[in-house]
């Protein structure tokens, strides 16, 4: 199965009708499908989503056996009415026959309809508590998760594999199950009907499927080949366009549009072939439906003169070998789909099954306030197995001061603040608050009362002020206010065209780095904490600006413990207590007078700095 | 609509495959349309008169109709494939084209983003949208009129039972289609909800954890995804009616066709073929007139494409080379005379009425705030932008009126954001001088101080950067974005804030450089650190969008009062300690 075709995959955002509406016979190909690694194990846990549905799915399955047996009874009655009552012209017969027949009809249509009704329902309450699930675990989990997978990954099983899931459930099953009664009972039917023309309807399916491998087969290599062409090419654009200012620059426009141009070309050779090869699928099919329908009726006819056969028989079987030639060409998709969509909820099920952030003790306490004594003991780091990036870490920080971490980039000095809220828990030694181990808070309680501004901060869609208000939900529009007056955000938010209601788009992208960085600290200034975090929280900020938001910043770590990341030599000299990383270890330790009467390193970049001004 | 007619003109060079597609599915239509009859041949003259040599030709002549079909069809989606093809990659080159030439403005205007979106997905779905037009949507409608003139004229005494049915159906699709439309409007929506909530929370989860907000994050997705299950559900179940009506439809065609086909098989005016016949061609104009409204809505949706591409076509771009044009080499003197500057006429200028010559092998140092227009200024040299008033001359001829080539030649601009490709280091440096020889290269990277880091790697110059150039820190693609500006020994050189993220020392030894390697270059330094230009020949100090100061560092240390407060905010113990 591994070489055979696949439904045009929905990307989520296209609308699903656009999916299986319009299909010239033969369907669309995506390149080979993928298989789940596990599949029966997958299975048995889309079932235990599914379970909770059981009863619509029962009963949809039992809509579908009966609109599937009604629609096969049809044909088998427009024969028997021809045979038996038109062509003997018994007019009441055939409208009582034609009676029974509507009766059929409606019904048929009636479960149809309630068999799609009733299994919307059941795929997309599954679908929703798959996805409600996978976003749930998106918050329990920790962030070495988040590094080790990109966000692109994360994000695509969320919307992709989940929709995949959906569109198998919510038409795949039932298709498969009404695909594989209809083959059967056209099989049946006709086998009851005539047996001869059975066969011979029967022999047309091997070369189907042969055509089908065929087409398949050239389609899925010229495919790839098409993917890799659009792939680089796209590619090639989304670099060169965003870098297109350097392309001005440096007048390198001709060049640059030749190596485009041959792209191009790459692309229109193997998009070509590739898109002819797939649409052969459509005429070939045809092409074998028309046949087959052809030869049943040019033998049944042959036969009829024997009197081997009614006319009404002929009827019956032109409609059947199309209800059963169909569905062949169908069957190989939906299996497709079907066996995509496992391997997609493979992939959510991986990450469910990732280990969560450790839960609480069970005795864990939380407090009100905390005083701010933090002491680290011999901490150690490592992200992974392999290597250490912080060793033997101690120090001790009393309630109130300002500690300043300084070091080359790598040295370590995010990983230490990383591990006070714990994004990360120590893999030796242990930090201590108020003299309490920090794994013996609840972990809200913990973060509740430390407040960070990372040097990447990130905005939400939506307000200026629901941004601020992230630091205390319920905090009032005077209080948000004064924390952005206190952070110098209300300086450039006044100029915005709609002040505080200004919409901003996720990251806040419309706003430039540094005003980002303001409503960061306008958003920790409300949240009001008791220790501090600010890890290069005004290195995007230019100096004019800094020095008014140092103000503020001042009086927000007034009273708090404070741990700063900063490059600014100014917010570090007045720190309390300076730490000097380097590779992961505490180099020096002192205030700025006794490091720089040290004469160790940090008076060394110090010095350096000087002479150079 | 107006766009799609525009963009024909694309189709002209493949106007044979164009014309012959819709003119072979005609062929398969016709074919697919004649079977009915044929059997219905075979079943009342063949059966009925026990004439097995008729049955026998008409069974030939159906295997022909086949294999004509078959040719028709095959025929169809190859010319289809190849005008389609072919349209879009022309579309695609044409695009491609116009976008390059589009000065900074025009860019701004639809966003790189949109530009990309544009070339990528547009393009493909107009592909899509014209396959289908030449395939399905020929086939969809001409299926559908075939099979109704033929039952007039073959079946005429069963005619009435189209008059019937027909309507229904076709009101109903449309019906449907319309409901259908509006309905996964609002999933679609709801889909953009939850994906917006599940990226923001990705990519913020750092935001997230340290406040606490998990309860908060989960009860906004809750609702968005609820809301998604809900318009789900109601878009699935409603829709879900088209499918069994319109069969219903038909089978109620098929029954009025059996009992009255009965009465006049009774009466003698018609033979039980042409009920055969019936049938098979209701089912033909139902599958006719489902698939051209399926191909309709796909073509709907591929016309704001259109519009986009339309839309981006017909931009003029902003900087045109003047039709005199000057090419004699530039040696660097610059001047702007009362320039102005506002990136669209509704909003204040961001450069008002600036002033000043700079000669050459001079340093111009740029200070100010944030938003204060400095980059801006320097953008207007290599024309990125037009001036709105004033004039910017070099060598006393005004810009305009030199060769965009020329100018941009005598230019090596280093931009703020470090943008590389993800080629070898040593193409990334060659993109500044094509034919520079390994020797230039090294020195430039050693002037940028960019070797050090260079030479540790493993491949050296030839290390690979990746896309976005992820593998280096924001320090080492300013270097490298330096060196290869260097490596042009330009008569004009403009460094916009390049050493923001180069430590303090790195940067005292390329300030060095520049001065040893570029002695006849005119050099622009734009910066908000008071240590990147107070060593200039001239500092302008601006302040929103004004020169408020111009002078050197201790002419203004003197008399300019915007400077010193920069400088009292900065030089005591303003500098940055990092690595």
């Amino acid at each position: 199965m591994t070489n055979s075709v696949q439904p045009p995959t929905t990307q989520n955002g296209r609308p699903p009708e656009a999916r299986n509406v319009l299909r010239h016979p033969g369907g669309r190909f995506n390149g080979p499908a993928e298989k789940a690694k596990d599949q029966k194990g997958t299975i048995k846990r889309i079932w235990t989503y599914l379970k909770n549905e059981r009863l619509g799915l029962i009963s949809a399955v039992i809509y579908v056996v009966f609109s599937t047996i009604l629609s096969l009874l049809g044909p088998l009655l427009i024969g028997v009415i021809i045979d038996k009552y038109i062509l003997v012209n018994d007019i009441d017969g055939t409208i009582r026959m034609v009676l029974l027949l509507a009766a059929i009809y409606v019904a048929g249509a009636i479960l149809t309809w309630m068999q799609t009704f009733v299994m919307i329902r059941v795929s997309q309450k599954t679908i929703w508590k798959l996805r409600q699930h996978l976003f749930e675990k998106f918050q329990l989990l920790p962030l070495s998760i988040f590094d080790k997978r990109q966000q692109g990954d994360l994000m695509s099983r969320m919307t992709n594999d989940i929709e995949n899931l959906n569109a198998a459930l919510s038409q795949s099953v039932v298709q498969i199950i009404s695909t594989i009664l209809t083959v059967i009972g056209s099989a049946i039917a006709m086998f009851y009907l005539n047996w001869i023309l059975a066969i011979v309807t029967m022999l047309i399916i091997p070369c189907i499927l042969w055509s089908a491998k065929q087409i398949i087969k050239r389609s899925s290599k010229n495919y790839k080949a098409k993917q890799r062409d659009l792939g680089s090419l796209n590619g090639f654009v989304a670099e060169t366009i965003s870098n297109s200012d350097i392309t001005t620059l440096f007048g390198k426009e001709r060049q640059t549009i030749e190596q485009f141009n041959i792209a191009n070309e790459n692309l229109r050779k193997s998009a070509m072939r590739a898109e002819i090869v797939t649409g052969l699928m459509g005429p070939v099919n045809n092409f074998i439906n028309t046949l087959g329908i052809g030869i049943v009726v040019g033998v049944g006819a042959l036969m009829s003169i024997n009197n081997l056969v009614t006319i009404g028989v002929i009827a019956s079987f032109i409609t059947y070998s199309r209800q059963f030639l169909r569905p062949i060409n169908q069957l190989s998709n939906l299996f497709n789909t079907f066996q995509s969509a496992i391997a997609g909820a493979e992939r959510v099920f991986e990450i469910i099954d990732e280990e969560e952030e450790p839960k609480d003790l069970e005795n864990a306490t939380s407090k009100q306030k905390f005083n701010g004594n933090v002491e680290f003991r011999k901490v150690a780091f490592q992200y992974n197995k392999e290597k250490y990036v912080l060793h033997n870490i101690s120090f001790k920080a009393k309630a109130g001061e300002t500690i300043a971490l300084v070091g080359p980039t790598g040295s370590g000095k995010t990983t230490i603040i990383q591990l006070l809220n714990r994004f990360y828990d120590v893999s030796n030694g242990e930090i201590l608050i108020d003299g309490i181990n920090i794994k013996n808070y609840r972990l809200e309680n913990l973060r509740d009362h430390i407040g960070v501004v990372l040097q990447d901060t990130y905005l939400f869609s939506g307000t200026v002020r629901d941004n601020i208000r992230y630091g205390k939900l319920d905090a009032t529009d005077e209080e948000v206010e004064q924390a952005a007056k206190i952070a110098y955000a209300h300086n450039f938010i006044k100029y915005l065209p709609k002040r505080y209601e200004t919409m901003l788009v996720s990251g806040g992208m419309n706003l430039s780095q540094g005003q980002r960085q303001l409503i960061a600290i306008a958003r920790a200034i409300l949240e009001d904490p008791d220790i501090l975090i600010l890890d290069e929280a005004t290195s995007s900020v230019d100096t004019m600006t800094e020095v008014h938001i140092q103000k503020g910043l001042n009086n927000l770590m007034n009273g708090r413990t404070s741990f700063v990341i900063a490059h600014r030599l100014k917010t570090i000299e007045n720190a309390d207590k300076i730490l000097v990383i380097k590779d992961g270890s505490i180099l020096e330790e002192g205030n700025h007078e006794s490091l720089m009467n040290k004469q160790g390193f940090y008076a060394n970049l110090q010095n350096q700095l000087h002479i150079q001004e | 609509m107006r766009s799609a007619i525009k963009l024909t003109k694309y189709l002209k060079p493949y106007m044979f495959f164009t014309i012959i597609a819709p003119l072979m599915m005609v062929l398969e239509v016709a074919m697919d349309l004649l079977q009915p009859t044929i059997m219905q041949h075979i079943i009342d003259d063949g059966i009925a008169n026990n004439d097995t040599e008729y049955v026998a030709t008409m069974f030939g002549l159906m295997i022909l109709c086949a294999i004509i079909g078959l040719i028709g069809g095959v025929g169809c989606s190859i010319y289809a494939t190849k005008s389609a093809v072919n349209f879009a990659t022309d579309i695609r080159k044409d695009l491609y084209e116009t976008i390059t030439y589009f000065s900074s403005r025009n860019k701004d205007h639809f966003t790189l983003g949109k530009l990309i979106t544009n070339i990528t997905s547009d393009v493909e779905s107009l592909q899509r949208a014209l396959t289908m037009l030449l395939k399905i949507f020929v086939r969809g409608p001409l299926t559908f009129i075939g099979a109704v003139i033929i039952v007039f004229f073959t079946a005429r005494e069963l005619f009435p039972v189209l008059l019937f049915v027909v309507p229904i159906l076709a009101f109903s699709i449309y019906f449907f289609t319309k409901i259908s439309g509006k309905l996964f409007l609002k999933v679609q929506e709801a889909i953009d909800q939850v994906n917006t909530k599940v990226q923001e929370n990705l990519a913020g989860i750092r935001v997230v954890k340290a406040y606490n907000r998990k309860q908060h994050q989960i009860a906004q997705f809750t609702s968005v995804n609820g809301s998604l299950m809900q318009r789900n559900i109601k878009a699935g179940q409603i829709i879900g009616i088209l499918g069994p009506l319109t069969m219903f439809v038909v089978n109620i065609g098929i029954i009025i066709a059996l009992w009255q086909g009965a009465i006049k098989v009774d009466n003698g005016t018609i033979q039980v073929g042409v009920i055969v016949a019936f049938i098979n061609y209701l089912m033909m104009i139902m599958g006719g007139l489902m698939s051209s409204s399926a191909v309709l809505m796909n073509i709907a949706r591929a016309i704001p494409s259109a519009n986009r591409i339309v839309e981006v076509l017909e931009e003029t771009p902003e900087i045109k080379s003047a039709r005199s044009v000057e090419t004699t080499p530039l040696k660097g003197e610059v001047e702007f005379v009362g320039v102005s500057f506002a990136y669209n006429e509704e909003n204040e200028p961001v450069l008002k009425n600036i002033s000043f010559k700079a000669l050459p092998g001079e340093t111009i140092g740029i200070i100010g705030a944030t938003g204060s227009g400095k980059s801006t200024l320097v953008k207007l040299i290599p024309r990125l932008f037009e001036v709105s008033k004033g004039e910017i001359r070099i060598d006393g001829m005004s810009i305009k009126k030199i060769d965009i080539q020329t100018l941009r030649g005598a230019i090596a601009f280093a931009p703020q954001r470090a943008t590389l490709f993800s080629k070898t280091i040593e193409e990334n440096v060659k993109y500044g001088k094509d034919d520079a020889n390994i020797d230039e290269i090294i020195e430039s990277l050693q002037s940028s101080q960019a070797y050090e880091f260079v030479e540790k790697l493993e491949a050296k110059e030839k290390h690979i950067i990746t896309q976005g150039a992820t593998n280096l820190s924001g320090g080492q693609k300013q270097r490298l974005a330096m060196a290869r500006a260097f490596v042009r020994k330009p008569a004009i050189l403009i460094l916009d804030d390049t050493t923001s993220a180069v430590d303090s020392i790195s940067e005292s030894k390329i300030q060095k450089a520049i001065i040893d390697n570029f002695k006849e270059s005119t050099k622009f330094i734009v910066s908000s650190k008071i240590s990147s230009i107070r060593h200039a020949d001239q500092i302008l100090v601006l302040e929103d969008g004004y020169i408020v100061g111009h002078g050197s560092h201790d002419d203004l240390m003197e008399n300019n009062k915007a400077y010193q407060e920069i400088v009292e905010t900065q030089l005591v113990k303003g500098g940055t300690l990092d690595d």
